[in-house]
């Protein structure tokens, strides 16, 4: 798309009118610098954006967040809200990994203390946390634990003695939605679900230790335990195999609800069905489950972080306890209570690839960060930093309280494969001074640094547009890929 | 890579996030055997080199020919990620637009280097073209 046929309505917000192709219900707005709008008009990402602003009873307009790029239903990026109970919800717009997210845990740390250790750490990590493709885990669970892991998430996994109350506070939703009903996931689902708690995968999935690089809020920092040249470490996955499993199943069923609720849409990977109907309630029960899963997951793999820090740093440093900082999804949908027009409304918002964004005051936070904001995780690609940021009352104006979630591709994985190599590009890390741990080279090359957008500028955007706020820039020391 | 058969072809295309390929055949058979290849190919699958040759029989219906094709690799891709087998061979014993019944023989998968969350109905559409049928495919990894 022409990126002249943007309207500029701000200093970081384009706008798509609601005229400018019949079928769109809502107008389309894009978060950006110049730069990224001119990169978003290279692939379909701004066209995906106006599929998704014709979404059955979208409400206000169709979002995408600066890290913008092209997926296939809603664009990476993509927030939609629409109106609940009577508005639809679309499996699309949440993405096959359910609950992908981001959890930051802190140390007491400092980077000079973890330093001489880290070859030691690093390997205790890929011991205690499974990864790669197909990669089963510790666990195997009967069908009544793993209902159980569905239905009570992260609480879950604090029964078994792995994870601690303030783990579970500091979590999205606690860890623990209550919508999810594990009677609405496919015995299939569960069966690919049954070794893969406490698992990374692979693809764009990591573990990775960083330092605090710099702090921009020493107030939102301290609260969050972040402090100068301290050690904090990562996880980035989702609901694995069960996840994939529940989004395929409910694609599939859509196909057949939109003739069934006359609903019509430019992309079938847009599927939806209302709310109300006995297939959205479904999706969203069996959606919940997936998150929980997820949540479960990113509890078990905290418990083999804080053994690896037990096993590799016991009696060589002063502190090893690992604590957590926040835990956040980018790949949902939530039944949310947002003001439109002055009235509170419930409604159900869609992030694929954004994250929720709490203002302060928000009720949905735990007490520790309810007057400074929701933790904002953004993770940076390999090699590059990553940001910690806040949650504003912008957000809620103006972004249902959603912002980035990460860099964005730049380059297609196979273009990144023909560009770089996985052993030059271990390489070239370590030489830089982190330390690298892959199960697969291609997988490596894939993931390349220069196959992503820039982070920092992606983070200039929303914090410039005032939908999230700079706390702390983090600068990795040793990653793990699946 | 483009892997050109008597039978048809398919090739890895670009896709800024995923993954996606372009398939093709003289008829429905050669689009869905094609597609299949073209999957285990992004998939990396390695098949046993021995042990015992394996048959299995798969049938699926859908509503329309590009559902069908989306559940057809959706579960051979289950298959092969779950230890299942890799098929050498695939015999369409019946492939109308709204049902495939398949018998496949092959080996189980040995390692592979890439997970498909997803087939994805994106953009899918199978064509009609002078060669026979073609379609694009974007996966999910």
């Amino acid at each position: 798309m022409d990126p002249t046929q943007l309207e500029k309505i701000g200093p970081y917000t384009y706008q798509i009118s609601a005229d400018w192709r019949p079928d769109m219900q809502a107008p389309a707005r894009l978060l950006a610098d110049p730069d990224i709008l001119e990169a978003a008009s290279g692939d379909r990402s701004l066209e995906q954006l106006v599929n998704t602003a014709c979404l059955p009873g979208i409400v206000r307009y169709a979002l995408a967040m600066p890290d913008v790029h092209q997926g296939y239903g809603f664009p990476i990026g993509g927030v939609a809200a629409t109106a609940a109970p009577d508005g639809i919800i679309s499996p699309g717009g949440v993405g096959y990994d359910i609950n992908c997210g981001v959890r930051l845990l802190g140390t007491h740390l400092q980077t000079e203390e973890v330093r001489p250790h880290l070859d030691e750490l690093i390997s205790a990590l890929y011991a205690h946390c499974p990864s790669g493709v197909g990669k089963g885990g510790a666990i195997r669970l009967q069908t009544r634990d793993l209902r159980q892991v569905l239905e009570q998430g992260a609480r879950w996994a604090l029964k078994r003695g792995l994870a601690s109350e303030s783990d579970l506070e500091r979590t999205e939703g606690s860890g623990c939605l209550p919508e999810a009903e594990a009677g609405c996931v496919s015995e299939r689902a569960l069966e690919r679900g049954r070794d893969q708690v406490g698992t990374l995968g692979a693809g764009n999935h990591f573990i990775e230790i960083d330092a605090v690089a710099e702090v921009f809020d020493a107030r939102a920092a301290d609260r969050m335990g972040l402090a100068p040249d301290g050690v904090v470490v990562q996880i980035h996955c989702g609901s694995r195999g069960l996840g994939h499993q529940v989004c395929s199943d409910y694609v599939k069923r859509f196909q057949k609800a939109i003739h069934t609720y006359g609903l019509r849409l430019p992309d079938r990977e847009l599927v939806c069905a209302p709310l109300s109907s006995p297939e959205g309630r479904e999706y969203l029960a069996a959606m919940t489950a997936a998150a929980n899963y997820a949540f479960a997951n990113r509890q078990v793999l905290t418990h083999g972080i804080r053994r690896s820090f037990e096993q590799a740093l016991a009696g060589k440093v002063s502190r090893h306890s690992v604590f957590q900082v926040y835990d956040v999804a980018h790949n949902m949908a939530r039944i949310e209570t947002h003001r439109i027009e002055g009235q509170p409304r419930k409604l159900c918002v869609h992030r694929k690839g954004a994250t929720r964004a709490f203002g302060p005051g928000s009720p949905d936070l735990p007490p520790i960060y309810r007057d400074i904001g929701q933790p904002v995780l953004v993770p940076g690609s390999m090699g590059t930093c990553s940001w910690v940021l806040r949650g504003t009352e912008a957000a809620m104006e103006q972004t249902f309280g959603s912002t980035c979630h990460g860099a964005g591709r730049r380059l297609s994985r196979r273009q990144a494969r023909k560009r770089f190599k996985g052993v030059k590009l271990r390489q070239d890390l370590e030489r830089s001074g982190i330390h690298v741990r892959a199960g697969s080279m291609a997988g490596l090359a894939e993931e390349a640094p220069k196959a992503y957008k820039d982070v920092d500028r992606v983070v200039e955007v929303v914090h410039g547009a005032g939908i999230a706020r700079k706390v702390a820039r983090l600068i990795p020391l040793a990653v793990i890929k699946g | 890579m483009k892997d050109t058969r008597e039978e048809g072809f398919f090739e890895e295309i670009e896709h800024t996030a995923d993954v996606a390929i372009r398939c093709g055949g003289p008829d429905l058979k050669a689009l869905f055997s094609n597609a299949a290849r073209g999957m285990y190919l992004l998939m990396g699958i390695t098949p046993a080199p021995a042990g015992p040759v394996e048959a299995i029989t798969v049938a699926i219906s859908a509503a329309d020919v590009e559902g069908l094709l989306v559940d057809w690799l959706g579960e051979l891709a289950y298959r092969a990620e779950t230890g299942g087998l890799v098929p050498e061979q695939m015999v369409f014993r019946v492939l109308t637009r709204t049902r495939v019944e398949a018998e496949l023989r092959g080996r189980r998968q040995h390692g592979f280097t890439r997970v498909i969350k997803a087939v994805t109905y994106h953009d899918l559409n199978v064509e009609k073209t002078h060669e026979g049928y073609a379609a694009t495919v974007v996966f999910d990894v």
